[in-house]
């Protein structure tokens, strides 16, 4: 009966303890598992959530006092939201943008032609947005958010919920706007390939906290993570001489195919290089998406490089 | 960009939309005009037992109602719609995010989103109606009368639209605001009736508490040539006060909005 008349309200801390510096031009990619806090994240620093605790400083001002100033400068796009006006057709949506954000016209006509060519939807623009598919309509969106030039991109799961084409198409979107360099890009996926295809940095935050910051390529270095190398000598050669550099998987006189621990990975081909009469030499990584569970999973007690 | 062009923008889409959907026009103001009549045989039917509600006369009642009408009519096309139905699902939803993200006033946007131009063939049956009760009104009026007339409406405006934004801004913290609008909808009609008919206690809390003379009262009596300073000046006291109560409260609403997980 208490709970009748008295509702108790449970703060949850979505985000807590979270350091971070991004620079100008830097592409960075959030990942953590549902819950994580990755979207509050981006919707602080985007300036739609207020922040309970904390210091936040994004482009020069606080985003939570949502001055014009600062919102003129970013876009946030969700992979499922939807915009505003769903009546209209995308190119008075777009009209729409260039009075919002006072784009000289132009210039207007000049990105307009170029972003509706890289998202292919030429041939729908003059179609209400409610008529689209879900595909056609982010591409629009895509190019909505993109007309006055953002400094910074935020992208909630862009690729969320699209068939294999429009993820591409979209994917595609938004590397060619990374490649331009002038924007700084922060996106959350779970999907791996928007991540691989976009950022140079990755941060992955498990409940609240970030629990990695860095380059992409060193999350295959970390402490813990077996790395398969696949050895062909020249001629034959007899087992002993290679099992004590790492777990064997298979070996046939010819060709080793072992596991050995990141951190060791340097000082083995070192050792094979110089030891051995090596024809080819490869090494192979696991797949991000190994590497990003077990992270989740704790797994990996301890998460530094080598 | 200026208020008036993005509210030129938001009648652009309104007229887009309504192309989309076909308005039921006919019915609109064939419902407007049985609601109009209706109430007019309600008063008709009192004034046949009694002379007079208090210092009104037949012809006043229906000025006060007329007057009521039109502001009533002018909130509902206006911020009535866009605060206390789209609001509150907004902030439910999550979609305010997009809304929150435009460099331009979030509060103006949230108020004015969605106008409905269509909707002014409806205002025809209570523009009419205005008509033939001024026609019938014993008195000659003068422009300085039809100006208050007209001011005073628009600070009646301002005062439905400070209550109707403090209600809306409820839903920030609660998902009941919709409930809590419907209810001070059906409070706000009381401003049709002249405030005789309540006496006391309840006269007083339509007075100062909830001060429902300012909405059709106060500016009928400018056409009746019965206004005091005194009203005057508390209609723009009521008026203004609550504004700047409301908006303080949309601040603080604000900071508390949660967004919805996706």
């Amino acid at each position: 009966m208490k709970s009748l008349f008295r509702g108790e309200k449970v703060f949850v801390e979505a985000v807590r303890g979270i350091d971070l510096e991004v620079e100008v031009g830097e592409r960075v990619g959030f990942i953590g598992p549902n819950g994580a806090g990755k979207t509050t994240s981006l919707k602080m620093f985007s300036g739609i959530l207020y922040p309970t605790s904390g210091e936040l400083e994004v482009l020069g001002c606080l985003p939570y006092k949502r001055e014009k100033r600062f919102l003129s400068q970013i876009t946030f796009l969700s992979g499922q939201r939807n915009q505003l006006f769903w009546d209209l057709p995308a190119k008075e949506y777009f009209n729409f943008c260039r009075e919002v954000y006072h784009i000289p016209e132009d210039e207007f006509k000049k990105s307009l032609k170029r972003l509706v060519e890289l998202a292919e939807i030429e041939d729908i623009l003059n179609v209400p947005q409610r008529k689209l598919s879900f595909g056609q309509r982010k591409r629009c969106e895509l190019v909505a958010g993109m007309l006055h030039d953002p400094k910074l991109i935020f992208l909630d799961e862009p690729t969320n919920a699209l068939d294999l084409i429009n993820a591409r198409k979209v994917r595609e979107f938004i590397k060619e706007k990374a490649e331009e360099g002038r924007s700084t890009i922060l996106l959350t996926s779970h999907n791996m390939a928007d991540i691989e295809n976009v950022c140079d940095r990755v941060v992955i935050i498990n409940r609240g906290k970030i629990v990695y910051d860095g380059k992409i390529e060193d999350l295959y270095r970390l402490n813990g993570f077996k790395r398969k190398v696949r050895v062909v000598f020249n001629g034959v050669w007899n087992r002993e001489g290679v099992e004590k550099l790492g777990k064997v998987l298979s070996f046939n006189g010819q060709e080793v195919f072992m596991e050995v621990a990141s951190e060791e990975i340097k000082r083995v081909t070192t050792e094979l290089i110089t030891h051995f009469p090596i024809q080819d030499i490869r090494i192979e990584d696991p797949p991000l998406e190994t590497i990003i569970e077990s992270i989740y999973k704790k797994e990996v007690e301890e998460l530094h490089l080598p | 960009m200026g208020y008036f062009k993005l509210l030129w923008v938001f009648i652009k889409v309104g007229l887009m939309r309504q192309m989309a959907y076909p308005p039921h026009f006919f019915m609109m103001i064939i419902g407007k005009v049985i609601r109009i009549l209706l109430l007019f045989f309600f008063f008709q039917a009192i004034f046949l037992k009694v002379d007079r509600i208090g210092q009104w006369s037949f012809e006043q009642v229906l000025l006060l109602f007329a007057t009521f009408h039109m502001v009533d009519f002018l909130m509902s096309i206006t911020f009535q719609r866009n605060l206390v139905q789209s609001l509150p699902r907004w902030v439910q939803t999550g979609e305010l995010d997009t809304r929150l993200l435009l460099p331009i006033n979030h509060l103006f946007l949230v108020s004015f989103e969605n106008i409905d131009l269509m909707d002014l063939f409806s205002f025809i049956p209570s523009l009419v109606f205005l008509g033939y009760v001024l026609l019938n009104l014993p008195i000659t009026l003068s422009w300085l009368q039809g100006f208050l007339y007209i001011i005073l409406i628009f600070n009646a405006l301002i005062f439905l639209y400070a209550i109707n934004l403090m209600v809306a801004t409820l839903s920030f913290w609660t998902t009941q605001s919709y409930g809590i609008g419907r209810i001070l909808d059906n409070l706000f009609k009381i401003g049709r009736y002249p405030l005789d008919i309540f006496e006391g206690f309840w006269k007083a809390i339509f007075i100062y508490f909830f001060p429902l003379i300012v909405i059709a009262q106060i500016p009928s009596q400018a056409l009746l040539k019965v206004l005091s300073f005194e009203s005057v000046f508390f209609a723009f006291m009521v008026s203004g006060v609550s504004l700047i109560i409301a908006i303080k409260f949309w601040r603080i609403g604000i900071k508390n909005y949660l967004s919805a997980s996706t």
